[in-house]
């Protein structure tokens, strides 16, 4: 429990800390705290799902001045990963409560899954930004650039989690 | 009841999501200024849009109620205009007493019933005797002269149309009137021709043609039609006459019969071959 909460600050930290003030490039603003979201335990009910999927995302419109830009941008990322999970065979492992991650569901479905919603997510936050001011090739670039940025690090990420948890 | 309360239950989470989103969406538009700026202008687009298609569907919905006032009120106008009027002193010592009589009074009608490919074509309109409407009185559109009554009841009148091989109108063209006819061959809907016209004449295509004054029937200076085709033919004195009338026979909803209030008094002092 300890650990998971460790991970939580660590992940939240990296992000709101680190990853929001780096300045290599306008392209890149990678949201890797969203692997929080992916890689919740599958036993959780999905209303509270749902809340814990608003918390974060007003937490991170706080650390960026966003207001309801990545809360709905959760929302609907978690209510995706509902649906790309109800198609996955899960039922063991929630009932293990376990977590959706790569050494428990396995490599491709969790590549598979990721993968699909780290670019939803990314698309859909600069879209929301982008509003009013829509740049085709900009928002195109930042949102594919950002989610590899993010897919990248969000594989380092689990790589060491899994280490650190000698698995 | 149960299934539905079961059903509820079970997306109670779909429900939050839509709140919440609600709330995000809020948040979203409500404290980002340039979102905020955008949502305000496509609102106001929007709402705009929405008044126009509103006012269009009123219009529309309001607009057998707007001919109708149109008609009352181009009715009324042609009463009062000076050109169908006569001046005539009520006291013959000052001119500031003067006042127009008006000599026609126009009842406006709408057309129930029309054909135009016949060789002679009538229309119907609505109202009859009961309006004061009798044989013999002209009617017109608001384009130009449409026809002539031929009979009437208490409620319909029949209309022999301009297109009609029984129907004689003398024309004045450039301000000159013509002792001919206009006749209509039944060769092409609105086309008429105009007979005996010599070509010593000063007419060319595009002239005017309008009702002159030997008519008691229409006010002067109705329009008839225009010139279309003027043929100086070798063989003969006259030019071959064409004309397009100037009411469109085809559309014909709204006309007006022109009642001359003084054709009896008027019939009485005209010669007997009239």
């Amino acid at each position: 429990m300890i650990n998971r909460v460790l991970y939580w600050v660590l992940v939240l930290a990296l992000q709101f800390f680190l990853l929001n003030h780096l300045d290599i490039s306008a392209y890149l603003i990678p949201q890797v705290f969203i692997i929080l979201l992916i890689t919740l335990p599958l036993h959780i009910s999905k209303i509270k799902q749902v809340l814990i999927a608003f918390a974060i995302g007003l937490l991170a419109d706080f650390f960026v001045s966003t207001p309801g830009i990545h809360a709905s941008a959760c929302l609907w990322l978690i209510l995706l990963r509902m649906f790309i999970l109800g198609r996955q065979d899960l039922k063991q492992h929630e009932a293990n409560k376990l977590p959706y991650y790569v050494n428990v569901v396995g490599l491709v479905p969790f590549i598979y899954t990721v993968t699909i919603l780290v670019l939803f997510y990314h698309f859909y936050v600069f879209w929301l930004e982008s509003i009013g001011a829509v740049n085709g090739v900009t928002f195109t670039l930042t949102s594919l650039f950002s989610s590899f940025f993010a897919l990248t690090i969000i594989s380092v990420v689990q790589f060491v989690s899994l280490r650190n948890s000698g698995e | 009841m149960q299934r539905l309360l079961a059903f509820i239950e079970q997306n109670l989470y779909l429900l939050l999501f839509i709140v919440l989103q609600i709330i995000c969406g809020f948040l979203l538009f409500g404290l980002n200024p340039y979102q905020q700026a955008t949502f305000t202008h496509a609102a106001s687009n929007l709402t705009a849009a929405s008044n126009q298609l509103s006012s269009e569907v009123t219009g529309y919905i309001g607009l057998k109620d707007q001919n109708k006032l149109l008609q009352n009120q181009i009715s009324t106008q042609f009463q009062n205009s000076p050109q169908n009027s006569f001046l005539y002193l009520k006291d013959t010592f000052t001119i500031r007493d003067t006042s127009r009589r008006p000599l026609f009074d126009a009842i406006p009608a709408q057309v129930v019933y029309n054909t135009v490919h016949k060789a002679n074509n009538v229309f119907i309109i609505n109202k009859g005797s009961d309006e004061g409407i009798q044989r013999n009185m002209g009617v017109i559109s608001s384009e130009g002269v449409a026809g002539i009554v031929l009979r009437s009841n208490s409620q319909y009148s029949t209309v022999m149309s301009l297109l009609n091989t029984d129907m004689k109108v003398i024309p004045n063209i450039n301000g000159s009137e013509y002792f001919t006819e206009l006749v209509w061959d039944n060769a092409e809907t609105s086309h008429l021709k105009i007979k005996g016209i010599n070509k010593l004449e000063e007419i060319e295509e595009g002239d005017k043609v309008y009702t002159g004054k030997s008519s008691l029937l229409f006010p002067a200076g109705i329009p008839v039609g225009t010139i279309s085709k003027l043929t100086a033919l070798e063989s003969s004195q006259y030019f071959e006459t064409e004309m397009v009338t100037a009411t469109n026979f085809r559309k014909l909803t709204y006309v007006y019969v022109i009642i001359n209030r003084d054709a009896e008094l008027i019939e009485t002092l005209l010669p007997d071959d009239k």
